[in-house]
């Protein structure tokens, strides 16, 4: 009896959800608004799939930049303990440091400890402009980073005036990134894809699945249809994965 | 993508509809919604994105077919296809069950080891019965179980992917739960099913993985392709005797670290047999579903109730209870066939597989020094005695355990009392 009262959880890895926020001036107002409002939002749901969950436990990140960049939290953060701080909007879209600020944290001495170890982190990045530093050396480092090569990238694009290119590269593939073009589309998008990217590990496979990303970007697809306002790409490419990490 | 909301009528194959009531889940394929049927309460699950006339025509099959046995929360009926896609009918799942997920995260635990070993006898019946329709199961994972953690009862869900042995569902199954010839690209059948199904009761009785250990904990990212490696081609059971590498890592896998050695040797050597390499790369000799329920019988013959502190016990070459560390007296025994059951106070006997305890072990109320046999079943014993005469023991009432008694149980099973000598 004394053996079954002293059961412990099993371990689980970690896996951690990073949002990447512009915060740049062109973000001031309802765009700001709708994505504080979608995250705070979105937390408990993460709580809930996590505290749910045996496979994984899910963590959050968050970082925002504008003329330069900032991590809400100085790690990552169960749902449960991560308080959403609203961001606010103002200055540059600083990408490429952003890039190489997460580049940096994404290694075994920055954000991804976990003694049990991690899964492939999924990063979602929301951008409504242009990079406006020289985004290509911190996306460089970024594409370099192993973790990042692994992670589930999906990139929202808030408006027209996003620089779906630089999105694209950033999430490996056209097919990763989503316009969305109004507030409640854009608040919609942001839980399909938290959701999705939380709980993709502890699915069945189907014959044929690729990788989690595109079971990811398939997901989304399918959800995108039923946004009113939000739409995916519609060329097709697959990024290719490198696992290198000896 | 097509939800249903509060109100809605859903038509069945058969006639007659159900009507929405709520929400209950959501999982990846769809929803499942609690509904009304003509007053009486059901669940019904529906798919978000319609899968295709075959999987309908396989659900339709099975529905006739019947459940394979009462573990199962088979589908009932068969939603007419409408409102965007389909669904399908089944009983719901009773309050006092809980996931087998929460057992894992140690947010429920079995209340004894007679529980735990009743739903691990459930599941492999439940597989045994399913496999001798002629079906392979295909996404066996930790996700299609609830236990009561009080009886060890189960019932088994999530059974729309059941095909027929040997036909595709599509459905490859869930990492960490996949045979490593399926990790490869194989198709899923009942071998595989024999290989998650091991897994499962070793997450059942271990509480954790069989595989990771010390090689797969080292690994910081676990990315698809050492996913692949891990549970696949590389795949090294924790405790395998011919590859050390693998070994449960204190702190992190406690569980299994402490439930090992206190466990039964026999479901200790049945673990290293079955996940040897040999047997991972040979799926047809993993053993089969009666064999496991015959491993699990045995292990239960020896589960007993300690008399000094009224816990319970394994009972293997050392007679001392697991938990006050008294020396127990385990002589007194109860042969049918080749087992060996053994008799204290207060330890149930199953005489079957079925989970109900047929017999228990009671003090002699003149003389506590003495056993008695009370009869729990609802059918006659017939027991005939060292000088060959012969004695009825109906439903509950008892009998001595006296070595050399021999007792036909139910009509069925025979067995005698012996008295070992001790060693």
């Amino acid at each position: 009896m004394s053996l079954l009262d002293e059961q412990v959880s099993v371990p689980r890895r970690t896996m951690t959800l990073f949002f990447l926020i512009d915060t740049s001036g062109s973000m001031e107002g309802n765009k700001i608004g709708a994505v504080n409002d979608a995250v705070a939002n979105v937390l408990p749901m993460l709580d809930e799939i996590s505290a749910e969950n045996p496979d994984a436990e899910i963590k959050v990140a968050a970082l925002e930049f504008s003329s330069g960049v900032n991590w809400l939290y100085s790690e990552p953060k169960l749902a449960s303990d991560f308080v959403w701080q609203d961001v606010k909007a103002g200055g540059l879209t600083s990408l490429g440091a952003a890039c190489a600020e997460l580049s940096t944290k994404l290694s075994r001495s920055g954000y991804m400890q976990s003694a049990s170890g991690s899964f492939a982190p999924a990063i979602i990045l929301l951008s409504d402009g242009g990079p406006t530093d020289d985004y290509e050396s911190g996306l460089n480092k970024l594409k370099g980073n192993n973790w990042f090569k692994a992670a589930i990238k999906i990139a929202i694009a808030i408006g027209d005036d996003a620089d779906k290119d630089v999105l694209k590269q950033f999430a490996g593939n056209s097919e990763a990134v989503f316009t969305v073009h109004n507030i409640d589309a854009l608040k919609q998008i942001i839980r399909v894809v938290a959701v999705t990217s939380s709980q993709i590990g502890s699915k069945s496979s189907t014959a044929g699945d690729t990788t989690k990303q595109d079971q990811v970007v398939e997901e989304v697809k399918d959800a995108v249809e039923n946004i009113q306002g939000a739409e995916a790409a519609t060329a097709v490419d697959s990024s290719s994965y490198d696992d290198d990490w000896d | 993508m097509a939800e249903l909301k509060k109100g809605d009528k859903v038509s069945l194959t058969s006639g007659g509809y159900v009507t929405i009531e709520k929400e209950l889940g959501r999982g990846g394929q769809g929803i499942v919604y609690l509904v009304d049927l003509n007053g009486e309460k059901k669940a019904l699950k529906w798919y978000l994105n319609a899968p295709d006339d075959k999987f309908y025509k396989n659900l339709e099959h099975n529905i006739m077919s019947g459940a394979p046995s009462a573990a199962f929360l088979w589908p009932e009926y068969l939603t007419r296809k409408e409102k965007g896609s389909y669904g399908y009918v089944m009983k719901l799942r009773p309050q006092n069950y809980f996931e087998f997920g929460n057992f894992l995260l140690a947010k429920k635990s079995f209340r004894s080891y007679s529980a735990m070993l009743a739903a691990a006898m459930k599941i492999c019946n439940g597989f045994m019965m399913l496999h001798r329709c002629g079906y392979s199961y295909q996404d066996l994972n930790d996700g299609n179980f609830f236990i009561d953690p009080t009886t060890g009862d189960v019932l088994i869900c999530d059974n729309d992917n059941v095909m027929p042995q040997g036909e595709k569902s599509g459905i490859m199954g869930k990492a960490r739960y996949m045979a490593p010839e399926i990790v490869a690209g194989g198709v899923p059948d009942k071998y595989s099913d024999r290989f998650s199904l091991s897994v499962i009761l070793f997450m059942l009785f271990y509480a954790n993985h069989p595989f990771e250990g010390a090689k797969v904990v080292a690994c910081p990212c676990m990315t698809e392709t050492f996913e692949k490696k891990f549970y696949g081609t590389e795949a090294i059971f924790i405790y395998d005797p011919a590859d050390k590498s693998n070994l449960p890592v204190r702190g992190i896998h406690q569980n299994v670290i402490r439930r090992w050695p206190a466990f039964p040797a026999k479901l200790r050597e049945t673990f290293i047999q079955e996940f040897s390499q040999d047997k991972l790369k040979n799926p047809n000799t993993r053993m089969i579903e009666s064999l496991w329920e015959k491993l699990i019988a045995g292990i239960r013959d020896t589960l007993v109730r300690c008399p000094h502190c009224g816990e319970e016990t394994f009972i293997e070459e050392s007679s001392k209870c697991m938990d006050c560390g008294k020396d127990i007296d385990s002589t007194h025994r109860l042969k049918i066939g080749t087992r060996s059951v053994i008799l204290t106070k207060g330890t149930k006997v199953y005489i079957d597989n079925d989970n109900i305890p047929d017999a228990e072990v009671v003090a002699h109320p003149n003389d506590p020094s003495k056993l008695l046999l009370k009869n729990l079943s609802n059918s006659n014993w017939t027991a005939e005695t060292p000088s060959g005469k012969i004695k009825v023991v109906e439903p509950n009432n008892m009998m001595p355990v006296n070595p050399g008694i021999k007792i036909t149980f139910s009509n069925t099973h025979k067995g005698e009392f012996i008295q070992e000598t001790n060693n």
